[in-house]
């Protein structure tokens, strides 16, 4: 199997294979997990397949045509960034779905749990593995999406529901900037393919020059920012903790959240180099890595902690990889993709950890625990190794990553001189500072310390290994890659930046290197960290008051206003757009209709009846069109309801007669049966109301729906008889086309058939799709009258 | 509306429309007919069963949940479209062969034919499953 078949499967079968699951889920009942974990683990399997080529420092890029007219293909492009993030997303995915299986009450909803996690899985590989912007924004908001079901796997809890909808509200509509933003660099370049603008150095130039460039990248930008909750756009990402904790885990620490990250370090050949783009990652990447590292501090529920420290984290990467100056594009592109790949192992492990802690304890409280080392002691040492990492202490992975953002703060603060020389080094030492505070607070609340006398379950222990395997693999890991870094430097590592850089590059990651300056900035680290830990309590409670004090000083409060507002507004705009009465809309309707046909005819239209018209009409036209005027009068005059009904069909019958005569049986046979059904549908209505008329209509109202009806009959009238003299010029009739085309391209003799399965079938697709949403809206609409009552 | 008339009627038509509609949907390619009018001619039929006899009396033996109908047919029609991709064509591309079979001579086999059986199906199901729910309305 080639690399770009193997990638394409691995992007597909999770969608596919989740299709079939409830059908497993018949055969396996609650063990269901074991299959997506399979599945997940397939797809591990297809991305290493395409690994070792690109480890060689090769590209996988195939695509399938799919709208070549828009210049839109599905395609796939496989380098060192998107091969790593597809091995974590696999390999997280294969781990999370094990530890559900633990997790997960078997009485929950288990095949709509595992089917939105696969789905969430598939899209979010075709993200990285997308070649095409298009692609690219299809499958993030796919994500967005999926991560809104998952998060509010629980429906009927207030703030799951609550939590879902602000994610998604911020994240898909960060997506549609991001989609502007890819617009207006198809308008720069002309091209919506990502490779072809990477590898195209005149291109490159060509985009920083342009006059759109800020705007292409802002617009980016805050697509980016909004997935991985950064500057004002971090408020969805607490609220998410209401997921199960295995989905915080997946998406919300190691995966999903990256996404912003990923198109960062995507996009980072094509905009870096420039000051704006310093100023705008890494400014805001500063701004927000401080703002989440102290607002962890009032934190009590642990999922709350991590989610702050998830969203300080990823601030620590977007800065990475804004630092950037016009002779060293990417200072800090080793240091933020190697803490990419930790920071997916540690946090993963933590979450891990604190579900197994609120799966054993019934709670997530950090105030009502303590103490639990003696009772867990496998879970107590897993969660030290993670929280450490995390804090950067030594040997871990986490450590070597901090030491590598230090020397790029170092450095770039070195290039751009004072006063940032100074500055920038010490704004990253006090973002260690707080997570190293927060990461030893998460070990002392829960497992250090006395054990609360109430509050607690009697007997806690440690859990199954099903739910523990996951996380010890993962502090495994953490070990590995700090003992031994030349592992997944060279796998992950090396490659990634390579392909982020666009140039061959070597890294040497040691864990001993002498006294530099970053290890004095670590030392220095550790020193505050611990006197800010001394001060935890205080510094939480001050945040408390001033909290209380300053209610609008957040971000939460003003997204909380416009989401209430933004319901007030529209039940009034909806109470005055849906009135209610049939009539009002049809009015409305034609009204329209008569202001669109009008405008133009007035303006272009030499006559509005053409000259040398057919007069000659046979007699059996003409008795046919005399009977229709006859039943259309009835349908509107009769005073009881079934006899205008009768009538109205009956015009509906004599135009598929009149079709018949024009020689058009396909259309005949629809209208006839479209009649019947109608005309059934009409019946059964009906039978329900009193049989006559009783309202009374005033003169004036009825002269103005004469005047309408007039108006709008006589339009029609033009038009058509326009229409029957021919196509005026420029407009070719198509016709011809498809009488030739019909049997050597499609084999059909029925060239209606054909047009509407065929050539038109796209349309065709779409229109029994709505039918289908018709169907659940009359579902809908009858079955909901109920509540109001 | 319920005569004994309409009854007879009814009993004696509705085995024969089904067997019209299947034959207008099979035929479509070639001739007048497709999947929409024959799924429009299969749904008129059962509604106007459930017309004359009653939607609960129908509803006793003969009961099924139109909703899964009109999702197959719509699972059926995107298959057909996409599975073009997995012969790398464009999206929607359609394959003819003939196939020759003893009884009925040459066979005309097209995948836009699936399509329609999909078109079928959703037409059905969406049309039914909303009569039915307008009729259950009490």
């Amino acid at each position: 199997m080639d690399s770009f078949t193997a990638i394409t499967l691995a992007v597909f079968l999770p969608f596919i294979l989740a299709g079939i699951l409830p059908a497993i889920e018949k055969l396996l009942k609650d063990k269901i997990g074991w299959y997506a974990s399979a599945v997940a683990f397939l797809s591990l399997l297809l991305v290493a397949q395409a690994a070792p080529e690109i480890i060689h420092g090769e590209t996988i890029q195939r695509s399938i045509e799919w709208l070549p007219s828009l210049g839109i293909n599905l395609s796939f492009y496989a380098d060192g960034l998107s091969v790593m993030f597809g091995f974590i997303v696999s390999g997280i995915g294969v781990i999370i779905m094990s530890y559900s299986n633990g997790y997960m009450s078997k009485k929950e909803d288990l095949p709509r749990y595992y089917q939105q996690l696969l789905f969430f899985m598939g899209s979010m590989l075709g993200m990285v593995f997308s070649a095409n912007t298009i692609q690219l924004f299809i499958f993030w908001e796919l994500t967005s999406i999926t991560s809104f079901m998952l998060i509010g796997y629980w429906r009927n809890r207030p703030m799951s529901v609550y939590g879902a909808t602000k994610s998604l509200l911020i994240t898909a509509t960060g997506g549609l900037f991001m989609l502007a933003g890819f617009l207006v660099l198809h308008a720069i370049t002309g091209t919506f393919d990502i490779p072809t603008i990477l590898h195209n150095e005149s291109m490159r130039e060509m985009i920083h020059g342009h006059e759109l460039f800020l705007a292409a990248l802002i617009l980016i930008f805050i697509g980016a920012a909004s997935k991985s909750a950064q500057g004002p756009f971090y408020i969805w990402l607490p609220n998410a903790m209401e997921a199960p904790t295995p989905v915080s885990a997946f998406l919300h620490s190691a995966t999903m959240v990256k996404a912003g990250i990923y198109l960062i370090a995507r996009i980072h050949p094509i905009f870096s180099g420039t000051d704006a783009w310093f100023f705008l990652v890494s400014g805001i990447g500063i701004f927000t890595m401080l703002l989440a590292g102290f607002l962890a501090f009032r934190q009590t529920d642990i999922k709350g902690i991590l989610a702050y420290s998830t969203i300080s984290q990823l601030a620590y990467l977007m800065t990475m990889y804004g630092y950037t100056t016009y002779h060293e594009p990417g200072i800090g592109v080793a240091a933020a993709t190697f803490h990419l790949l930790n920071h997916a192992t540690f946090k993963a492990c933590l979450f891990l950890v604190a579900g197994i802690v609120a799966h054993e304890t019934a709670t997530r409280d950090i105030t009502k625990m303590g103490g639990l080392r003696k009772e867990m002691p496998i879970t107590f040492i897993v969660a030290t190794i993670g929280a450490l990492s995390m804090a950067g202490i030594p040997p871990l992975n986490g450590f070597l990553s901090k030491e590598m953002f230090y020397e790029a703060s170092v450095e770039m603060g070195a290039l751009l001189g004072s006063p940032y020389n100074i500055l920038i080094p010490a704004l990253a030492v006090l973002g260690g500072v707080f997570t190293f505070a927060y990461s030893i607070k998460l070990i002392d609340g829960i497992f250090l310390g006395k054990r609360p006398s109430k509050g607690l379950p009697e007997h806690i222990h440690d859990p199954s290994m099903v739910m523990l395997a996951p996380a010890i693999f993962l502090a495994g890991l953490i070990i590995l890659f700090g003992l031994v870094p030349s592992i997944p430097v060279h796998y992950f590592i090396d490659p990634t930046v390579s392909g982020i850089l666009l140039e061959e590059t070597q890294l040497h990651v040691k864990l001993w290197h002498g006294f530099t300056t970053s290890l004095m900035m670590t030392i220095v680290t550790f020193a505050l960290g611990i006197l800010t830990y001394t001060q935890y309590g205080k510094i939480a409670e001050w945040q408390n008051r001033f909290n209380a004090r300053f209610p609008w000083i957040s971000v939460n409060y003003y997204y909380d206003a416009t989401v209430e507002n933004a319901k007030k507004v529209t039940s009034k705009f909806s109470n005055r757009m849906q009135p209610g009465p049939v009539k009002t809309y049809v009015l409305a309707l034609l009204l329209l209709t008569i202001a669109m046909f009008a405008i133009p005819a007035i303006l272009l239209a030499s006559s509005l009846i053409p000259q040398n018209l057919n007069f000659d009409i046979p007699l059996y036209e003409g008795l046919i069109f005399m009977f229709m005027i006859i039943a259309a009068f009835g349908a509107a005059l009769l005073p009881r309801y079934i006899p205008a009904i009768l009538a109205l069909s009956g015009l509906g019958y004599l135009v598929s007669l009149l079709f018949i005569y024009l020689q058009a049986p396909d259309l005949a046979l629809t209208q006839v049966l479209v009649e019947t059904l109608s005309t059934i549908i009409f019946l059964l209505a009906i039978v329900k109301i009193p049989q006559k008329f009783k309202e009374h209509v005033p003169a004036t109202t009825l002269t103005r729906d004469l005047l309408i009806a007039v108006t709008v009959a006589s339009m029609v009238f033009i038009l058509l008889i326009n229409a029957n003299q021919g196509i005026i010029p420029p407009f070719e009739s198509l016709s011809h086309y498809f009488i030739e085309k019909s049997l050597p391209l499609a084999g059909g003799h029925n060239i209606v058939n054909v047009i509407i399965v065929d050539f038109r079938g796209y349309d065709t697709l779409g229109e029994i799709s709505v039918l289908c949403l018709a169907a659940f809206g009359v579902y809908n609409l009858i079955h909901s009258r109920g509540d109001d009552e | 509306m319920t005569t004994l008339i309409t009854k007879t009627i009814t009993k004696i038509c509705l085995p024969l429309v089904i067997l019209f509609s299947i034959s207008l949907l099979l035929a479509g390619h070639n001739n007048p007919g497709g999947g929409f009018i024959g799924g429009v001619m299969f749904a008129s039929v059962i509604a106007l069963t459930y017309v004359v006899y009653g939607l609960d009396h129908i509803k006793s033996f003969f009961n099924p949940d139109w909703g899964n109908w009109f999702g197959f047919g719509l699972l059926l029609a995107s298959f057909t479209a996409f599975s073009a991709i997995a012969f790398s064509h464009n999206f929607f591309r359609s394959a003819v062969e003939f196939v020759h079979l003893p009884f009925f001579g040459e066979v005309e086999l097209v995948s836009a034919g699936l399509f329609d059986i999909g078109v079928y199906f959703v037409v059905i199901g969406g049309l039914l499953s909303i009569f039915k729910n307008v009729g259950d309305d009490k």
